[in-house]
């Protein structure tokens, strides 16, 4: 056998002892908090039709044929197929629906430092019902997760997809080349946006205003800043109210401290369509998890419904945990070893100890 | 813990030092041999150019100073938010300058530093491409006919003339970025928006506008 039986394919992971039992213990912290908020958990399929999981990552999805020939494909992620289930099988429910799940996901990642092809992901999903309830109430429950999960001075960055939607779509960005524009505006390329719009011939106030997003992120004080910088875009001023409005909750309910602000946040542009916010702390270069608004998902299931959700990823948390040297994995409880008499009498005697709810190492005898 | 930087003590040394001076901010000199000093509230990294995304990807740097042409070829995400207006420079791709426009096969072979960038640039113009990853001295791949063309950064142009080579098409106007880590720019603002701020006081005006 040219590969020795021991080799693994690059991509996996595989967990022993402590660290299995830190990650175990993250998750049920975690999905302790989903519970208390009353959220359910779903375990969907390890697989689905490929159709199931569209946009942004089918190029990284492990799909197959399935017996029947129809097109399969390894859950990349959980929201997809919560949706789904909502549609089809819940579709007797009244909205809201309050689903949650933990489990891993597969992606296909080119080889690279700290990037894996299986990730746990934790996360829920709220389905229809009023859309200011349930992005205020996600984001605290994002950040009650961190707190439990004992994960510190994490803070959320908040951002609104409309700002940007908002300012490309209605006022005075006609001609530019949108998609590299948000390229730009993601890594906080001033310059890069800048050269875009003067390419675009593109100036005055919608020039000003989307150059300010490459900047406009920091403390609640952003959001005045950009309801000045934006005052001649109306569509931009609406996503800035929707997004006020779920701060000024967030706030009345303890979480100021935690929030932050980021108006060039417009990755996934093609899939939110409101809220979207980022968990980061110090001592991790990547972000913990997020979420956001997610309005047209649903309907291309077939059950048209506003939605909003987040995830976190177990890794990451795990990973910050360590950093942060603040995920010591529950002692190991100590077992009483059993064994010496004969085999049978050493068996019926552990038998009798585990009966009582005690941890045994068996270690047999003579037969 | 102090933020820290990520720097290489290549071509980009000297105008970084220039940068942080102008600016008010601390900067090592290049005679030490430690490769992580701390210094003024600062710790700077001194690793290898290509190095520099990944540490500040990572985290293990919260910013890093390296070239628009290295940060692309690296595909690191990370922000950039900060043209710091030294280290100009171009990737091009350049050939013999006696050969015909078009090689005599199929499939052009190319020579480069920057197999992503290279393979990028060729395959987004629908030109099948082969490319060879070469560790330094492209001009010589050329010459010696292991490739039909080189995709290289190009400062005076005078390696690629003494070689017989000509810049044939241009790929990417290169200059010196400073890169923040994502967590960094949120977790750590305050000390990273300081930084910014100061570096881009150092920044000539023309090329902020």
């Amino acid at each position: 056998m040219s590969r020795g039986t021991t080799q693994v394919p690059p991509g996996v992971q595989c967990f022993v002892g402590d660290e299995a039992r830190r990650r175990r213990a993250i998750e049920e912290r975690v999905c302790s908090v989903f519970e208390g908020w009353d959220y359910e958990e779903i375990i969907p399929p390890l697989y689905d039709y490929a159709d199931a999981f569209g946009g942004a990552l089918s190029p990284r999805t492990y799909s197959f044929v399935g017996r029947d020939g129809a097109l399969l494909a390894l859950r990349p992620d959980f929201t997809s197929l919560l949706a789904k289930i909502a549609a089809g099988r819940l579709a007797d429910r009244r909205p809201p629906i309050r689903l949650y799940y933990s489990g891993e996901v597969l992606r296909f990642e080119p080889p690279r430092a700290g990037r894996q092809n299986e990730l746990h992901q934790m996360g829920l999903e709220r389905l229809g019902g009023d859309s200011r309830t349930a992005d205020a109430e996600v984001v605290a429950i994002a950040a009650e997760c961190l707190d439990a999960a004992g994960a510190r001075d994490c803070v959320l960055a908040l951002g609104h997809v409309g700002v940007f939607a908002g300012l490309t779509g209605s006022c005075g960005l006609a001609g530019v080349d949108v998609e590299r524009l948000r390229e730009r505006l993601g890594l906080k390329d001033q310059g890069g946006v800048r050269e875009l719009l003067r390419e675009a011939g593109i100036g005055g106030e919608p020039a000003a205003g989307v150059q300010r997003l490459a900047v406009l992120a920091g403390d609640a004080s952003v959001l005045d800043e950009a309801e000045r910088a934006l005052a001649f875009c109306p569509a931009a001023l609406a996503a800035l109210a929707e997004l006020r409005a779920v701060a000024g909750a967030l706030q009345a309910a303890g979480l100021g401290a935690r929030l932050s602000f980021d108006l060039g946040e417009v990755r996934g542009l093609d899939y939110y369509t409101g809220l979207v916010f980022r968990a980061y702390a110090p001592g991790l270069g990547f972000e913990v998890g997020g979420g956001g608004r997610y309005d047209a998902l649903l309907a291309r299931f077939g059950r048209p419904m506003p939605a909003v959700g987040f995830m976190l990823g177990l890794d990451r948390l795990a990973a910050l945990l360590e950093r942060q040297e603040n995920g010591a994995p529950p002692a190991r409880p100590v077992a009483a070893e059993v064994g010496g008499a004969a085999l049978g009498s050493s068996l019926a005697e552990a038998r009798a100890r585990r009966g009582r709810g005690l941890r045994v190492r068996f270690e047999g005898g003579p037969a | 813990m102090s933020l820290a930087v990520a720097l290489s003590k290549g071509k980009l040394w000297k105008g970084a030092g220039l940068r942080f001076r102008a600016a008010g901010l601390p900067f090592p000199d290049a005679e030490g041999r430690k490769l992580v000093v701390e210094l003024g509230g600062l710790r700077f990294l001194f690793v290898k150019d290509v190095d520099v995304p990944t540490y500040v990807e990572h985290g293990i740097a919260d910013c890093g100073i390296v070239g628009s042409d290295v940060l692309r070829e690296a595909d690191a995400d990370v922000y950039e938010p900060l043209d710091l207006g030294f280290g100009r420079c171009r990737l091009a791709v350049a050939r013999p300058g006696s050969t015909p426009q078009e090689p005599r096969h199929a499939t052009l072979r190319v020579a480069t530093k920057y197999p992503r960038l290279a393979a990028a640039h060729f395959l987004g113009r629908g030109r099948p491409v082969e490319v060879v990853k070469l560790q330094g001295s492209v001009e010589l791949a050329c010459v010696l006919g292991l490739a039909d063309c080189i995709v290289d950064v190009v400062e005076t142009g005078a390696t690629l003339r003494e070689n017989g080579l000509e810049v044939v098409e241009s790929v990417l106007e290169c200059s010196a970025r400073l890169i923040v880590n994502r967590a960094s720019y949120h977790a750590r603002r305050e000390e990273v928006q300081s930084l910014l701020k100061a570096l881009e006081s150092a920044v000539p005006q023309e090329v902020l506008a």
